[in-house]
């Protein structure tokens, strides 16, 4: 360490820092600017862009030491007295911002091109610019379409200005949230100005840094462990092990198979085995490196099939489950008669389909802190399911529920890849409580692709059969899912494979068998679509198949099997609305596809599928008789209503939900609400944000919070005026009666509300209708509503070299009721994003049980360049039991897009993807067989 | 434990070669830094002093001479893609340039550095943990290679995008050593060994490429790589064709060091891109398998000649 001066953002620093230290670091942790984020560490993010004398540089990857005598300019000196920056302000009004995690590096690399496009011409070729210019900084959530429009607005806004300011002129908004207008998330611009604290920005004085070793095999019993002479270190305070955490954990109830650091053995490469908390984190890294462990390695469980066979005698990897194998869950339903159907099909297509894992990908590494006072445990920690995660702990730490804290801060992404307790999370809690201080973790990027919880790596055999008219007759499917070594949601998983097949087409003959197995990988878990984005792609791929014996366009099979509004599907889900046919005819419409079919240029294709999802599980994780969703509003003296939900904002802009729901019913403006979630010692339980269920179930309690409290300001009004309930309005920050003899402003009616009783608070609660058949299984896929949509790609393949180009998406999505829509689409461009990557590029790839692509550089998640023009449709149906009709918008679009851009290869070059991602290889081979056998066809 | 790790700057070039003379051994020039941090980051690289280069403003310059254009190692790629000279005399120079990494990068990743930038492979470009868990191959002190299953020579990708556009131009490059100024053309200082990649005395220092004006030649460069941006390549071509129809292809990312053929196109163009393709040396390593990138060799020569003779 030597005194280094910087100059940030026009402030002279005066620090002690490491002759190799990093200017992100530095920045972050010693200046304490923690605007500037990090994502990767290794250059391939863009999150830790700042300028240095005006250039753009990643933070990660400059030593600290060249910058002294530099100015540099990080996120936090844009907005100046208060005022966004006007690109900042783009970024915001656009809704460029969703979790907020890329959006400074992202401001910050648009910041330093800007001046460099002004002259860039055409608008046309100013996006293309802008593309590029963006193309190093990754963004998980929003498809990069509105950050793009945002930065060309600004560019060409400048460019039009005289005055060159960057500030606008102060305008007096009153914010208003009204349901169906578009309008950014509340906290955008705390987000955009990068003082909004996420995990790891969150500083705690004098804590302790932890850092884990990790098993160097796949399968082993670790016969020893010896930890003295990393004991020894200076600033080592505790090193643990897994025998001190022997309780075991796991999301499901029926899955608690997992224990926070091995214990015993070691089921995948990369399992925690010794945790360290030291001073720094440079220590505890040290310290692990000098803990010696001794393994006897067993053998490896690493694919399906593995793990389907007979192991030899002490080579399980779980010892429960009866039988001699590595077979987590099997689950089989039928409906209808399939012998029967099969016989009435008089087409029918059976293919093999494989998929290689993929990962969420989101943008923020895990991160906790941990401490225990005299409130017991409180940890806060980049979590989408504050409420299960209070659970585990409790259990774990062996404590009563009433002395666990759990806090969400700002997240940066999950997308399924938070949801579950997670074994860091336990450990530092374990650790706080054996030093008696605060103790922190954060996974480095390939920490993070070990953790995992991905989507699971499948292997489907799936047969359908339809008659000559196009009638679907009956639905088939064989599936087994490589769970890795525990369980996490994997149960659900593994009927979600199966049941989820049963809509959005009428199917009376249906069933599915599928296998879960325990392999030796990092687990598999939930991720964005859970279940059935791997089995919804066989589906739509085989309908694709079917509709190309039968001589019928694709689209007009679909539109004949739809299920209908409110009905039922064989499995007894029960359909209320339903904008199948809406959405499909939408984005036919808008894709232009009754012209272009069938008359594109070579290597061109345009292929289509349709999908749906639940709108929130209505079965708890937990089988316990709380409400799905409880919200409490507090109204106080000063007119503002606190809303207090244990639901997670995640970055899918929960918060902004709740705010405007509330808005709407009480008729006030935003500049009224304040939102508190995710805080289990503060806010009332809500089970979290999975399953597409925050909009629907906190939504709807919201609503009735906002309800009842509207009826307690009615009831203290008519005890006042001469009024009759139904008659008062409640619009425009006012309340007044038909006939205007009450007509009180929100203030006003506030005082006689809090009159001779203070705050009033209230509370509002979902609780799911009962639903679903009288079977085992029943309850997988039961929601109290299901989304409904279609998308249409197009693509482009070039035979030579196999290489596919998404070029256009058209999707169409039915929530029901977009509450904002700039938030409805963000999440559907940022799902077709995320389907494009599993459909071309992304993949989990093993070296013997390693994970070779751990890294943003590696695993190829698509750049802007790479991503397609999105063109998204919002459809309504208004359903009868959403909140203002909303459903979900955040997961069930990745569905129809990934068949849809195999369907389009398929058509362009007539080649039948069977397996993901689709490898330039695979279509090239695929091509080259085709040739050889119409060549063989040929008559010489 | 920790070896004392040291940063120092040089402000001359000889100042630099001093400083790297004092610490022999234990100490790697950083010009952008781009690949020597991720290295460091992922433990490949253990250098305990850091001989900061990127400040010697006079290897910053580029200009053109009556036979050649002289390109100072320390320019970014961002400016070499921007500069109207490069762009004038030699296209594909500035498309080699701006297919490499993304644009942030550009702006601190450095010509000189891109010559230089350690040969890849998928089973070394990883953390120490993984590479212990893999068990060590040649380029991390072991005994076989793992990307061939039990190799004894290591065939690390040779990944330097601008080399290969501009050794089919004819650069030759200007060392210096503290004593002497060379001159060498540009593949030459490139091993073939994929552990020690390059034939460079480790203290000499890349003052400036020369690149030679020709008139009437073309070349077309191309790149394969799974994303548009960001990614390293997975086979680098660039085929050049004089006026009298000589022609010289080269490639990258399928061999421990750049492939070069020189010819002639009256003979025909298949039997100089089989002589590229028996070259190469791929081993799987990428994130495209081996064959596929063999393939596709003769894919995008076949191309490049077309859009060089059509
Ligand atoms: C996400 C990412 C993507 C990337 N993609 C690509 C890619 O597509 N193609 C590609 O080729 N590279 C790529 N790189 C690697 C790297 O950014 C480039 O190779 C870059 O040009 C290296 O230049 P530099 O100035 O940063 O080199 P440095 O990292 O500073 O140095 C590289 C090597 O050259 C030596 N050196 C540098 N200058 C001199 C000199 N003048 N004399 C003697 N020795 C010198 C250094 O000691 C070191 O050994 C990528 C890097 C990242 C992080
Ligand atoms: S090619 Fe073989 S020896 Fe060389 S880095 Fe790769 S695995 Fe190691
Ligand atoms: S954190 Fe610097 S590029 Fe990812
Ligand atoms: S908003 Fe870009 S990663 Fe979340």
């Amino acid at each position: 360490m030597r005194p280094l001066t910087l100059k940030i953002n026009g402030k002279l620093y005066h620090l002690m820092v490491g002759d190799h230290e990093m200017l992100a670091r530095v920045i972050r942790e010693k200046a304490g600017l923690t605007g500037t984020k990090v994502g990767c560490e290794q250059g391939s993010c863009g999150a830790c862009t700042v300028l240095v004398d005006d250039k753009a540089v990643l933070s990660c990857i400059t030593p600290a030491m060249r910058c002294d005598n530099t100015e540099i300019t990080t996120i936090e000196a844009l907005a100046v007295e208060g005022k966004l920056h006007k690109l900042q302000e783009r970024f915001v009004e656009k809704g460029a911002v969703q979790c907020g995690f890329c959006t400074p590096g992202m401001v910050m690399t648009a910041l330093s091109m800007a001046p460099t496009l002004e002259n860039a011409g055409d608008p046309a070729l100013l996006m293309r610019k802008v593309k590029e210019g963006l193309s190093g900084n990754l963004c998980r959530c929003t498809g990069y379409k509105k950050v793009i429009e945002a930065v060309a607005e600004y560019v060409t806004e400048s460019r039009l200005s005289e005055k060159n300011t960057n500030y606008s002129a102060p305008v007096a908004k009153v914010p208003t949230g009204a349901v169906g207008r578009p309008r950014p998330y509340i906290d955008a611009e705390k987000k955009v100005k990068g003082a909004a604290a996420y995990a790891d920005d969150i500083v705690s004085k004098n804590a302790l840094q932890c850092k884990f070793l990790r098993s160097v095999h796949s399968h082993a019993l670790i016969t020893a462990i010896d930890f003295q002479e990393a004991l020894q270190l200076p600033g080592v305070h505790y090193i643990a092990t897994g025998r001190e955490l022997p309780v075991k954990f796991g999301v499901l109830p029926i899955s608690q198979d997992e224990t926070a650091m091995a214990v015993e053995k070691t089921r995948y490469a990369g399992e925690i085995v010794a945790a360290v908390a030291a001073d720094t984190e440079e220590i505890a890294v040290a310290a692990c490196r000098l803990i010696k462990v001794k393994y006897q390695p067993i053998r490896a469980f690493l694919t399906i099939d593995d793990s389907l066979n007979d192991a030899g005698e002490d080579e399980r990897i779980h010892n429960h489950g009866k039988f001699n194998n590595n077979i987590h869950k099997k689950a089989e339903l039928r409906f209808g008669d399939q012998q029967q159907g099969l016989k009435d099909a008089e087409v029918t297509t059976r293919m093999v389909f494989e998929f290689d894992g993929v990962s969420h990908g989101f943008t923020e590494p895990h991160a906790a802190t941990a401490y225990w006072d005299e409130n017991g445990l409180t940890i806060i920690t980049a979590t989408q399911v504050p409420h299960y995660l209070h659970r585990a702990l409790a259990k774990v730490m062996e404590v009563p529920l009433s002395r666990v804290r759990v806090i969400k801060p700002y997240l940066g992404g999950g997308f399924g890849g938070k949801s579950d307790p997670f074994a860091h999370e336990v450990i530092v809690a374990h650790l706080a409580r054996k030093t008696g201080r605060t103790v922190r973790i954060r996974l480095t990027r390939e920490e993070v692709f070990l953790t995992n919880h991905g989507r699971h790596p499948s292997r489907m055999t799936v047969e359908m059969g339809i008659s000559r008219d196009g009638t679907m007759q009956v639905l088939d499917a064989d599936v087994a899912i490589d769970g890795g070594a525990y369980g996490s949601f994997g149960v659900v998983t593994s009927y979600y494979n199966g049941v989820l097949l049963q809509a959005p087409y009428r199917l009376d003959n249906f069933g599915f068998r599928t296998y879960r197995v325990y392999t030796n990988k990092p687990q598999c878990g939930a991720m964005r679509g859970h279940g059935a984005v791997n089995s919804r792609f066989a589906v739509e791929s085989l309908i694709d198949d079917l509709a190309q014996r039968i001589g019928m366009d694709p689209c007009m099979l679909r539109l004949r099997n739809f299920l209908d509004s409110n009905t039922f599907t064989v499995g007894h889900y029960r359909i209320t609305s339903n904008g199948s046919r809406e959405s499909l005819e939408k984005v036919m419409q808008r894709s232009r596809w009754r012209e272009r079919i069938g008359k594109m240029e070579k290597g061109r294709g345009l292929g289509v599928a349709c999908g749906f999802f639940i709108s929130g599980s209505a079965l708890p994780i937990i089988w316990n008789e709380l409400p799905q969703s409880v919200v409490h509003l507090k109204l106080d003296f000063d007119g503002r209503v606190v809303i207090t939900s244990g639901s997670s904002d995640i970055g899918q802009g929960s918060d902004t939900m709740l705010a405007i729901i509330v808005s709407e019913v009480l008729g006030i403006g935003m500049d009224k609400i304040f939102v508190l979630t995710a805080d289990t010692l503060l806010t009332p339980v809500d089970f979290g944000s999975y399953s597409s269920r925050v909009t629907f179930m906190a939504g709807n309690a919201a609503k009735d919070a906002a309800e009842n409290l509207k009826r307690e300001i009615i009831e203290a009004l008519v005890k006042k005026y001469y009024a009759m309930p139904e008659e008062l309005n409640f619009v425009g920050d006012r309340v007044f009666s038909n006939d205007k003899t009450v007509d009180l402003d929100w203030g006003e009616a506030v005082d006689i509300l809090t009159a001779g009783r203070g705050a009033v608070s209230v509370s509002g609660k979902y609780i799911s209708p009962k639903l679903g058949g009288d079977f085992k299984g029943a309850g997988a896929g039961l929601s109290p509503s299901y989304s409904f949509g279609a998308c249409i790609a197009e693509v482009a393949v070039d035979p030579e070299t196999g290489y596919v180009k998404v070029t256009n998406i058209w999707g169409a999505h039915d929530c029901g009721k977009a509450i904002n829509p700039l938030a409805v689409e963000g999440q559907l461009e940022g799902s077709w994003h995320m389907g494009t990557g599993q459909a071309i590029s992304e993949q989990m790839k093993y070296y013997k049980g390693l994970l070779f692509n751990n890294s943003f550089l590696e695993y190829k998640i698509p750049t802007s360049l790479d991503t397609p023009e999105i063109h998204a449709s919002i459809i309504e149906t208004i359903d009868p039991e959403g909140p203002f009709g909303a459903k979900e918008a955040g997961e069930g679009a990745i569905h129809p897009v990934i068949p849809a851009i195999a369907n389009a290869v398929y058509n362009a070059v007539g080649v039948r993807i069977t397996s993901l991602p689709i490898q330039a290889e695979d279509i090239l081979s695929k091509l080259k067989e085709k040739k050889m056998s119409s060549e063989k066809s040929q008559p010489s | 434990m920790i070896t004392t790790q040291k940063y120092l700057r040089a402000t001359t070039v000889g100042e630099a070669i001093s400083l790297a003379r004092e610490h022999d051994h234990s100490f790697r020039y950083l010009a952008g830094g781009t690949d020597v941090m991720v290295n460091k980051y992922q433990g490949n690289d253990e250098s305990p002093v850091l001989i900061d280069i990127s400040g010697l403003a006079e290897l910053k310059n580029i200009l053109a001479t009556e036979t050649r254009l002289v390109i100072g190692s320390l320019t970014t790629l961002h400016d070499l893609v921007a500069n109207p000279l490069v762009n004038l005399h030699f296209p594909i120079l500035a498309e080699a340039a701006a297919s490499i990494a993304a644009p942030v990068i550009r702006k601190t990743a450095t010509l000189g550095g891109n010559l230089l930038c350690e040969n890849r492979c998928s089973y070394y470009n990883q953390s120490e943990w993984w590479r212990a868990s893999a068990g060590r191959c040649l380029k991390c002190n072991g005994t076989v290679c793992l990307a061939t299953g039990g190799g004894k020579k290591c065939f690390s990708k040779f990944v330097s995008d601008s080399a290969v556009a501009l050794i089919a131009l004819g650069a030759s490059i200007e060392i210096y050593d503290g004593s002497q100024e060379l001159k060498l053309p540009l593949e030459e200082i490139y091993s073939g060994d994929g552990v020690n990649s390059r034939s460079l005395s480790p203290t000499a220092i890349i003052t400036a490429i020369n690149v030679p004006l020709k008139v009437g030649a073309k070349a077309v460069y191309k790149k394969l790589r799974k994303r548009e941006s960001l990614d390293f390549t997975s086979l680098t071509t660039t085929v050049y064709l004089d006026s009298q129809g000589k022609t010289r292809i080269v490639l990258g990312g399928v061999h421990a060091k750049p492939v070069v053929v020189d010819g002639d196109i009256s003979g025909g163009v298949e039997e100089l891109i089989r002589q590229t393709v028996s070259g190469s040396h791929l081993v799987d390593n990428d994130t495209y398998s081996k064959e596929y990138r063999r393939e596709m060799i003769t894919v995008l020569l076949n191309r490049s000649f077309q859009e060089l003779t059509s």
